[in-house]
């Protein structure tokens, strides 16, 4: 049974006689531990899709199924926290908090949930991620690769049913940005995380388990 | 009067007890039909599942561990299915050299031949053979690295040795083809990697870029310190790979369609990538069809 599994699924804004199709029908699937890449050029979808499949936005139509239950069922309250659970996210923006040091950040999530934290689970991640020399640093003195690595490492320790990644090195230089996915697609595949992941850089791609190419709200192309 | 409010006290005590109670077996019979439906593989009740209660972590962990039972019962499924699909490849890959030996070694039995095409086809059978001992070396390589019979040791090391170590091992093929192998001028850096398999990894990628070269042309190794990985780039000039064919590349088996009759078994770039893997680094391609084509090794840059 795959882990996540969208079926149908339409998002239209605007008038109902002539609305704009930012999704027109979108079906794929995701296994356990694999790691996935959807391309498409700016405005094809990929980001509506990838907030849709976490529960970010309700789609038009459609469903969405996340390690066998419903979101589309869920009230807004049990979607927060089935969220919060299950589904790890990571944006072009770090969004550390600032008063919090490297290893706070990390654990923040975590801790939310007023959970017990899996030391040598964290521990593995931080190494993985090769923030081990950083933990007591404060964001502000971390460059943006070492921020993204921060923000990976904390959406990876809810060990949570999947990863969603939304151009997570769109703010970095093309070297940086190089070093964090690959760093992103060992780390995964050392813990069997789950990824999905948005990005226009056709040659880290080769990294994933698929590539599903998406155009017009469209699945034009891989394997959905 | 004493004894009235021991009594009052005791059936106070005794109701606090019976509530506690029950109220502990409804808590008891939520877990329990939380677990029945994850060992059911039932949807759990999404009340008891989304809300901020201990009761809904408890049926959140259940959950997780149905789905991790169900994900490694997946797994074994999917390997049987790997494992089909090898021995099938494997068999393919094999009958073209074999059915040439048989072929040859008949001629050859049958005698009549003039001494001319006698050292041909001993030629086309010696081929062949030295065709199936290398298959046969690099199937003993890939499965010992995939089921983790062999295991690497990455230790800090320069990248310069191991560069050189891999060099030595394709300049006779070089020659051969009258290809150039020029090394760019680069810092010596130390890197995570095994030293041995890492030049395995890196003469593969060289053989290739040898093999697909132009006649007299050059293979061109670079080497460039980012952030977190030490990345070695071989680039040559030749007939390159198609972009749609680029992520394909690494696959088992997996032949180019631009190979041609080109020797070649589509083993070498996997073995490559599982090699990487193993050592937490990574390969990745970038061609222009026509034109070039570089395959960068990534290694881990040590810890500070």
């Amino acid at each position: 049974m795959p882990i996540l599994f969208a079926r149908g699924l339409k998002k239209y804004y605007g008038r109902e006689s002539d609305p704009v199709r930012a999704l027109d029908g979108v079906s794929l699937s995701v296994e356990e531990g694999e790691f996935v890449v959807i391309v498409g050029q700016s405005g094809s979808g990929k980001s509506t899709l990838l907030h849709i499949l976490g529960g970010l936005d309700r789609p038009t139509g459609g469903t969405v199924t996340v390690d066998g239950r419903v979101l589309g069922k869920m009230t807004d309250e049990q979607l927060t926290v089935f969220r919060r659970r299950n589904i790890g996210f990571v944006f072009q923006s770090y969004n550390l908090v600032p008063i919090l040091d490297v290893y706070e950040n990390i654990v923040l999530p975590v801790e939310l949930d007023g959970d017990p934290i899996d030391r040598p689970f964290v521990e593995g991640v931080i190494d993985a991620l090769g923030l081990r020399g950083l933990k007591k640093r404060l964001p502000s003195m971390l460059s943006g690769g070492q921020q993204q690595r921060v923000a990976i490492a904390r959406a990876m320790v809810t060990k949570p049913a999947i990863l969603l990644a939304d151009e997570p090195t769109g703010n970095l230089d093309s070297r940086t940005s190089q070093d964090v996915l690959g760093l992103l697609k060992m780390t995964s595949t050392r813990f069997h995380q789950t990824v999905v992941m948005i990005t226009h850089n056709e040659q880290i791609a080769q990294l994933a388990d698929r590539v599903i190419h998406i155009e017009d709200g469209r699945i034009v192309g891989g394997e959905a | 009067m004493a004894i009235v409010w021991v009594m009052i006290g005791a059936a106070v005590w005794a109701g606090t007890l019976l509530v506690c109670r029950r109220r502990m077996e409804r808590a008891y019979g939520a877990v329990d039909a939380v677990l029945d439906d994850a060992l059911a593989g039932r949807e759990a009740a999404p009340l008891a599942a989304d809300r901020d209660t201990r009761l809904s972590k408890l049926a959140h962990k259940a959950a997780k561990v149905a789905r991790l039972r169900e994900a490694a019962a997946c797994q074994v499924e999917r390997e049987k299915e790997t494992i089909q699909s090898f021995i099938s490849d494997m068999s393919h890959q094999m009958k073209t050299p074999l059915a040439s030996i048989r072929m040859y070694t008949d001629l050859l039995g049958e005698g009549g031949l003039s001494q001319e095409e006698r050292e041909e086809f001993l030629r086309y059978t010696r081929e062949n053979t030295d065709k199936l001992q290398w298959m046969t070396d690099s199937l003993i390589k890939m499965s010992r690295l995939e089921i983790g019979a062999i295991e690497l040791a990455p230790v800090p090391a320069g990248i310069r040795g191991t560069i050189a170590d891999s060099i030595s091992s394709v300049q006779g093929a070089a020659a051969r083809r009258d290809v150039t192998i020029r090394t760019e001028s680069f810092p010596d850096a130390a890197a995570l990697h095994d030293r041995r398999w890492t030049a395995e990894a890196l003469a593969n990628i060289l053989e290739n870029a040898v093999k697909y070269s132009a006649p007299h042309g050059q293979v061109v190794i670079g080497a460039e310190r980012l952030p977190l990985f030490t990345k070695v780039v071989v680039t040559n000039w030749g007939r390159g790979i198609a972009p749609e064919e680029q992520s394909a590349v690494f696959r088992r088996f997996y032949r180019g369609k631009n190979a041609g009759d080109t020797d070649g078994a589509g083993l070498g770039l996997y073995i490559s990538s599982l090699i990487m893997e193993k050592q937490g680094g990574y390969i990745l391609v970038d061609s222009v069809p026509g034109q070039r084509t570089s395959f960068s090794l990534f290694l881990q840059n040590c810890k500070e």
